[in-house]
């Protein structure tokens, strides 16, 4: 065991188990090190904002490159803040509009590019250019794809043959639940593992 | 209370204390379980395997303090699998928070095989509104960046002269601890057909299987295991193959606590419906 003597990582181990003393219960500790954590984080990206937005994005380019166009998107940014009195409301709206269509036209052909079109297109196969085992593996992607959606075809009722097939697509769903579930529980414990190599290996030095 | 409602309602700090020690133990001990490549990893690790001498790939350190357990070891890995070999790597970061997290991992990388900053590798840093940059980026990457990280002119760094837009890079590999990586095969890969491999969170990586099915991600590392997997293909055990025994009996464990919860909920039910019964 070799202690480390870096106050970094002092200050760091002692803030993670002030952060794992909310799991006995709420204490005061806890709260002061959560509130020194939204305020370290709130001044952290003002500060980062600031500089690659206002300085980077809007000061040099305009006002040491001469990029003198670049104005009316300052001005833009700054009519946002209008939004801060109910009286000038109003006037943050053009932003919010010229965003809100900017947005719209770089993700609608995209996402129906890549989300709608190519995925559609990856469930089209010739079970006779591939293996058993890949074909199979298709198969049941197809009957995934096609059950589950029809799960979620709501102009006919479901009985009959559309309930049992609805039925295999929420099975579908159900088994995507899952994997997520497991997936999240994968995610956290790894979080936790992160926490206990820190404490284990940079503070108290006890693995290598 | 009976034993079977005893089941069901075990205080939350001994489940607690129970992972904490079914993660402390085995990181102390190491048991040394086998790890097992997935085909998701393998295929990640044969995209960065086909890389030569001198090619240019762009590294995405989406991600910021919260997830750096998980996703870490994996831009340390790719790191210690490309700079051996000559790879040159652009670095950037969509989040105002992965700035210090890239810049540790150059640096550190850097030193351990002796790279060049502005010749061998560059860190971009972060670029206010993340969609605006992955588009731009298929225009110019110095008009995107006009400087770097540290402020020096993009048009004087030795790498740049290579890199105008994507088709100069061979690949885009995207840590990200959220979307990130889907907006970098739907931008950068759908309009601009540069070739998107990532790596993610256990969280996110269910939502990639569906990219990776279609082969918009050819490759990709799911959570601490993607990361463990990887590290086994390129020989590199580090943070993710020392977390994986740790990982293995807390989720062993957690499966006991559900069937334990489930076992006590049936019998209690079955004793109450007799108790009912009986009137």
């Amino acid at each position: 065991m070799s202690l480390t003597i870096d106050p970094g990582i002092w200050v760091a181990a002692l803030f993670t188990l002030a952060i794992f003393s909310f799991l006995y219960k709420d204490n005061p500790v806890y709260k002061f090190a959560e509130h020194l954590l939204v305020g370290v984080s709130a001044g952290y990206y003002l500060v980062q904002y600031f500089f690659s937005a206002v300085y980077k994005k809007l000061y040099v380019p305009v006002f040491i490159n001469g990029e003198y166009w670049l104005i009316v998107g300052g001005i833009l940014g700054i009519m946002m803040f209008a939004r801060l009195s109910r009286r000038s409301e109003w006037v943050s709206r053009y932003p919010v509009a010229f965003y809100v269509a900017a947005w719209a036209g770089y993700v609608i052909p995209s996402y129906i590019q890549v989300r709608i079109l190519q995925q559609v297109k990856s469930t089209m196969f010739n079970p006779f250019a591939m293996s058993i085992q890949e074909a199979l593996s298709a198969t049941v992607l197809l009957v995934g794809v096609i059950t589950t959606l029809l799960y979620f075809y709501f102009s006919a009722e479901h009985k009959g043959g559309l309930k049992h097939v609805s039925r295999i697509g929420i099975t579908f769903l159900m088994i995507g639940f899952g994997a997520t579930f497991g997936y999240n529980v994968m995610g956290r414990v790894s979080l936790l593992i992160g926490r206990f190599q820190f404490l284990m290996t940079d503070w108290l030095g006890i693995i290598q | 209370m009976t034993f079977f409602e005893r089941m069901m309602s075990i205080d939350r700090r001994i489940i607690f204390l129970f992972v904490a020690l079914a993660v402390a133990i085995p990181l102390l001990r190491p048991l040394g379980f086998p790890v097992q490549v997935s085909e998701e990893v393998r295929s990640f690790h044969k995209e960065m395997a086909a890389l030569e001498e001198g090619d240019i790939i762009m590294l995405t350190f989406d991600y910021e303090g919260d997830v750096m357990a998980e996703l870490d070891p994996m831009a340390i890995a790719v790191l210690k699998d490309v700079f051996p070999r000559g790879v040159k790597v652009v670095a950037l970061t969509t989040y105002a928070g992965g700035t210090g997290i890239a810049e540790n991992h150059l640096r550190e990388a850097a030193e351990v095989y002796g790279k060049t900053y502005g010749v061998d590798y560059v860190f971009l840093g972060y670029n206010p509104d993340w969609s605006g940059t992955i588009l731009r980026l298929g225009e110019s990457f110095k008009k995107t960046y006009p400087t770097d990280q540290y402020g020096k002119n993009t048009n004087d760094i030795p790498i740049m002269q290579e890199v105008e837009t994507y088709d100069d890079i061979e690949l885009i590999c995207s840590i990200a601890g959220s979307a990130l990586s889907e907006y970098w095969a739907i931008w950068a890969g759908g309009r601009y057909g540069v070739k998107v491999i990532s790596g993610n969170t256990a969280i996110q990586a269910v939502l990639i299987y569906p990219y990776y099915q279609a082969g918009q991600i050819p490759g990709f590392l799911g959570g601490l295991k993607g990361a463990a997997e990887y590290e086994k293909l390129i020989d590199e055990p580090g943070m993710g193959i020392r977390g994986m025994d740790a990982q293995s009996i807390a989720h062993a464990l957690m499966l006991v606590f559900i069937l334990v919860g489930n076992i006590g909920y049936f019998f209690s039910r079955r004793a109450k419906r007799e108790e009912l019964r009986k009137g």
